[in-house]
């Protein structure tokens, strides 16, 4: 087991490694571009010549790449050219602000899905069942910009019970966290509950289940003690990828309703061509989903007792 | 609202207003007619930038102290006033330091931290005498030596200020004998020697190098607010050190999020001031955000309304709309050094597709002004009324024939992913143009990737900001060879008729001038302009004393909340 | 029934029987058949749309007719209203069926085209090919993929081209992974071993021998696939990184009416529901063809 972690861990550096050369090249391939970039349109060639200079870009390519990474590994992410203060200064606090939009999304959403999809596969084909999986396809047929304008209307415009942006400017406010969180758990409750109500059904025709039954043991009793443990594994890999998900989802739902969490600070940087916060925002995203990966494969080998004791 | 008949208004006075907004009779023709009509001068001029709901009353009500204007706007850093490049930091400063001159919303130079300004003949020795009385925030007294020492710090190229470019007048470019890679010797503007003079305490002389009849219009850009004079020893940081001469000062600030001003502690000396406290929220990029945040009543106001959002606006009970027409405009402009553009014939042709006020409705509905491919507004003073121009498709396609194009013609214009405005302008503008033959196709380029080349590009459309004297457009972006000429437009005519121009201080006289540059540039067709906006601001209906300004700027001094 | 029998003339041809076998398949599950409905619906607009559409959806006519008004200077009628530019929201409806059906479809096909190539390529090369390519894979599947086109558009510009580009590079890897593993558990059978010994070479034995027998999951995942290319296609639209004017794309005709959308709701929610049921009628066959795959 350990010597399966130390591999899995080496794995995510290297693919750190790989996705930050990506990155890397992607972004500041021309140092021309990124003089524009950075001192404006008008600025003068002269101007950007001793920029270029004093900051190092007209050294070969692989040496800037090398001095690049040392910068990230160390937290030096740079300095953001639109908000003209470090990007570690932003960034963090808006990364945090996300990970509250997601705790509090993941606490609505697991209960909420874990539970259907177990009603749902316990008793596959019933009408609860179909009722619960035709709602979970419709709510993921729904893109979250569409649901966002959806209920923004119901709720902002027309009942007017709930504050149209959540930009918290006067503090935590957690009547400006309903929305937002409304519009990431109504998209992806669907997938999840789906994930666990086919694993849920499954692990019901498994032969101990039917044994189980057979030998008189209440029907609630055989869902918790013996279906549910093992139901449960796959769809705890799901919810750790939704993490992964959530980073895309964020974007959307942070922009619609100016949420100042991370998602909005990677589009303002991507329409405002402000290059080092877009690197450390990919970079930053990229980090957390592979990390979310690799607990996930170590959390689903260690609980896969087929797999743990092989 | 107040009683209508305590301060009774001309019943001609509205439909006039609303010509003058519309750009069809010209400001100042209205302003006299108003005074002659017996309308005070404030009442004049909130009829020209008030609400657009009929009716409404503009009688004088007795302030409110007290209250926070909350306004959504973008939170920049404004760490060096000397170097902004967006007017949101110059709102967010200009609460607390001022310029020497103010734009006021009827487009108008006015007198703000200088108290009155004479030139000279030549127009090249310009005095400013300073207003006295007036105290920094940390009880310093304000006077010639701290516009001295903001001044000399915007001329050294070290700062970066684009007020070097705004105050060339004042500079000398020299060759510092050293070479660039390319071999062509790199230059080095600075100021020039004596450009500045201290009179007295409350008397700066500058003396320039070329006339320039623009000097205190350019004092009322938003990037020329004058700082305290131990603004650099004190470590060059006006976030850290905000002290000012405004009538707010700095409580709290976070780039990107928000930022808080108080009332000043001591005297102002502009007199009352009612606001206790202006906050400045930060909703992202996202124009849709602020109706929401509207809705919601999270905000008072906002830095601008774009004209899609009118109707939605319009449609929100709790909300006034406040417009005026200004000099910003966005043109489709060609590069008349490249083909196809190179023949005027073409340019002429696509010029001739074009139903001017046609495009102003598609774009703006029922508000802003048609264009005349000019770029001289009906709100600079001294705008020049040509001859309207008028959509002939069968000229355009002789044009196109004559030119060699009888086949059709096919080209791409350049333009910004956002605001929208733009890209509905392109798209209006090939719509007309396809009867003629000519396809235009839109290249849409998000971000700031346009403005690498924007000076570039064979067809572009760019956004022109709103400046206070046509003569300035002109300076900037048609004279031969200057930076922003982004046409490459070399015309040694245009070029010395507008030298004439600048000679004449006073609108009047210049207009006749004016007249002649519009045609030329007119008739070379230059460029398809798509309307002169307006701006619209949206303020729920609490706020008084707001208006829409020219350039957007927030003159929040005698703001209140009902 | 072998090809022996359907030449002696005792049998219809083979291809039709194929085709008649998927439609009596789909009716095994109705919820198939709802989705297939929704699709054929949707690509029967689009190919009809110049017969269907009853205005030009580019022109500007009259900006903000509500749904039902009359064409004011001709002949006519706004059954959904129009936009703030006066264009007809049915025709922009109806053409931007066109665009987007073509775009997903474009944009998937490509996906698989490159996927499928490199997951039949590491599934039966194994090595290192399969090394490099699963790594490769790994990579660009680690990036959150709104993250990954946000700064690919963001880089490369938004035009038609870079986003069937980049949806191609975005999903590619997770094709392969999938055809990958099920060449990997085809690739030991009998008749793929027949094919080496006789000889055949790689590509062929790939694409003859394994991909036939690969399609049913592969259909599944491609009717969803297309479904999230929708989504992602209307979501870049709506940010500002999508489809250029002025082609009518459902997800900037949404982003462009936002802020209006309380006072002209039918700006919005009628394209809302158009890519709604598009994805929806997509995630239902493919729902259903798994089904019917698992009853098999």
């Amino acid at each position: 087991m350990l010597s399966f972690i130390f591999r899995r861990l080496a794995l995510t550096a290297a693919t750190m490694l790989a996705v930050s050369l990506l990155v890397f090249l992607l972004l500041e391939l021309n140092p021309g571009s990124v003089a524009v970039k950075v001192l404006g349109p008008y600025s003068s060639e002269e101007q950007r010549q001793l920029w270029l200079e004093a900051n190092g870009y007209l050294n070969p390519l692989w040496q800037r790449y090398l001095e690049w990474l040392g910068r990230m590994v160390t937290g030096d992410f740079g300095e953001s050219i639109r908000f003209k203060v470090p990007v570690a200064e932003v960034l963090w606090p808006r990364l945090w602000n996300t990970a509250i939009l997601a705790f509090w999304t993941f606490a609505v959403l697991i209960p909420l899905s874990l539970t259907l999809g177990v009603l749902a596969g316990m008793r596959e084909g019933s009408r609860l069942d179909r009722a619960i999986s035709i709602t979970s396809i419709i709510t993921t047929s729904i893109p979250e910009f569409a649901s966002a304008v959806f209920l923004s209307a119901i709720f902002v415009f027309g009942l007017g019970i709930l504050p149209g942006t959540s930009a918290m400017s006067n503090g935590f406010d957690p009547l400006q966290l309903i929305l937002p969180v409304m519009v990431l758990v109504l998209y992806d409750v669907g997938y999840v509950t789906r994930m666990t109500r086919a694993s849920m059904a499954e692990v019901m025709t498994a032969p101990y289940i039917r044994t189980a039954v057979l030998k008189g043991i209440p029907f609630p009793r055989v869902i918790l003690r013996h279906g549910l443990r093992n139901a449960l594994i796959p769809p705890f890999t799901v919810i750790m990828l939704q993490i992964n998900w959530l980073l895309s989802g964020v974007v959307v739902v942070e922009f619609f309703f100016a949420y100042k969490g991370f998602g909005a600070l990677l589009l303002e940087a991507s329409l405002n061509q402000d290059i080092y916060l877009i690197q450390a925002c990919a970079m930053v995203a990229v980090f957390v989903a592979v990390t979310t990966q690799t607990l996930a494969d170590i959390g689903y080998t260690y609980l896969n007792p087929r797999i743990r004791l092989q | 609202m107040s009683d209508p008949t305590k301060n009774p208004i001309h019943p001609a006075l509205p439909e006039l207003a609303e010509k003058a907004r519309r750009g069809r009779i010209g400001r100042r023709d209205f302003l006299r007619t108003a005074a002659l009509l017996g309308a005070s001068a404030a009442t004049a001029h909130s009829l020209l930038g008030v609400a657009l709901k009929p009716g409404s009353a503009m009688a004088a009500e007795t302030p409110k102290f007290g209250g926070n204007l909350r306004v959504s706007m973008n939170v920049m850093d404004i760490s060096d006033p000397a170097i902004f490049d967006w007017s949101q930091k110059g709102n967010q400063a200009r609460h607390i330091i001022e310029p020497l001159v103010q734009i006021d919303k009827d487009n108008i130079a006015r007198p703000h931290l200088a108290e009155k300004w004479e030139a000279s003949e030549d127009l090249k020795t310009w005095t400013f005498h300073l207003r006295k009385g007036v105290k920094w925030s940390n009880g310093d007294d304000f006077g010639a030596d701290d516009v001295i020492a903001t001044f000399r710090r915007w001329l050294s190229p070290e700062t970066g200020s684009s007020n070097i470019g705004r105050f060339a007048a004042m500079t000398t470019t020299t060759d510092t004998g050293k070479k660039d890679e390319n071999g062509k010797p790199i230059k080095k503007t600075s100021m020039s020697e004596g450009a500045l003079e201290k009179i007295d305490d409350h008397t700066v002389r500058f003396h320039l190098n070329t006339p320039d009849l623009s000097l205190p219009e350019s004092m009322g850009d938003y990037p020329a607010l004058i700082t305290h004079r131990r603004f650099v020893e004190d470590g060059a940081n006006f976030i850290k050190n905000p002290i000012g001469t405004g009538a707010f000062e700095l409580k709290e600030f976070k780039v990107g999020e928000r930022m808080v001003l108080t009332k000043r502690k001591g005297k102002y000396w502009g007199g009352d001031v009612y606001l206790d406290q202006i906050t400045y929220i930060d909703h992202g990029d996202d124009p849709a955000a602020q109706i929401a945040a509207f809705a919601s009543d999270q905000v008072d106001t906002t830095y601008e309304t774009g004209v899609e959002q009118v109707a939605a606006i319009k449609s929100l009970p709790m909300l006034d709309l406040y417009e005026t027409i200004t000099a910003q405009t966005g043109i489709a402009r060609f590069k008349v050094t490249e083909k196809p553009f190179d023949d005027r014939r073409v340019r002429q042709a696509i010029q001739a597709c074009i139903d001017h006020d046609r495009l102003r409705t598609l774009l703006y509905g029922e508000y802003g002004a048609a264009a005349e491919d000019h770029h001289v507004s009906p709100v600079h003073p001294e705008y020049a009324e040509l001859p309207k121009l008028k959509q002939d498709y069968a000229k355009a396609k002789k044009l196109l024939a004559e030119a060699g194009h009888a086949g059709g013609l096919k080209v791409r214009i350049d333009c910004v992913a956002s605001p929208s405005w733009e890209q509905n302008a392109c798209k209006a503008i090939a719509e007309m143009c396809r009867p003629a033959g000519i396809d235009i196709e839109i290249n849409v380029m998000p971000g700031g990737t346009y403005w690498d080349r924007w000076t570039t590009t064979p067809f572009g459309f760019t956004n022109w900001t709103h400046r206070p004297l046509g003569v300035q457009v002109y300076n900037l972006a048609y004279r031969s060879g200057v930076p922003w000429n982004e046409s490459s437009y070399s015309n040694p005519e245009f070029d010395s008729l507008l030298d004439v121009a600048g000679t004449k201080i006073d609108p009047e006289a210049r207009r006749a001038d004016m007249a002649k540059l519009q045609k030329i540039l007119q008739d070379d067709a230059v460029f398809v302009q798509s309307l002169w906006r307006s701006v619209f601001v949206a303020a729920n209906k609490r706020v008084r004393g707001l208006y829409a300004h020219v350039a957007l700027e927030h003159h929040y001094n005698k703001v209140w909340l009902a | 029934m072998s090809m022996t029998e359907h030449a002696a003339g005792h049998l219809p041809p083979p291809r039709l029987i194929r085709i008649l076998r998927m439609v009596g398949l789909l009716r095994e599950s109705p919820v198939a058949m709802i989705g297939a409905g929704l699709i054929v619906f949707w690509i029967a607009v689009a190919i009809f749309a110049p017969l269907l559409a009853p205005f030009d959806p580019n022109v500007n006519l009259q900006p903000f007719a509500k749904p039902g008004t009359p064409y004011a200077a001709g002949s006519g009628v706004f059954w959904l209203g129009t936009d703030h530019l006066g264009r007809d929201i049915l025709s922009r409806i109806i053409w931007g069926s066109q665009t987007v059906l073509f775009y997903g479809f474009v944009a998937t096909a490509s996906a698989y085209a490159v996927g499928v190539a490199m997951g039949l390529a590491a599934g039966y090369y194994r090595g290192w090919i399969d090394e490099l390519l699963s790594r490769l894979g790994d990579i660009i599947l680690s990036f959150p993929i709104l993250v990954l086109y946000v700064v690919i558009i963001a880089t490369i510009g938004a035009s038609g081209i870079n986003i069937v580009l980049a949806v191609t590079f975005a999903s590619a890897p997770a094709i392969m992974r999938i055809v990958r593993s099920l060449v990997l558990e085809i690739r030991e059978r009998d008749y793929v071993a027949a094919a080496k010994m006789r000889g055949e070479n790689a590509w062929y034995i790939m694409l003859v021998e394994i991909l036939p027998n690969v399609r049913g999951p592969l259909i599944v995942d491609a009717c969803l696939r297309m479904g999230y290319v929708t989504i992602t296609i209307g979501v870049l639209g709506f940010l500002g990184l999508g489809l250029p004017p002025p082609d009518p794309d459902w997800g900037g005709m949404i982003n462009e009416a936002r802020s209006m959308a309380l006072a002209f709701p039918h700006m919005t929610v009628l394209p809302c529901i158009a890519i709604s049921s598009l994805v929806l009628g997509l995630n239902l066959l493919a729902d259903g063809l798994r089904e019917i795959s698992l009853r098999d």
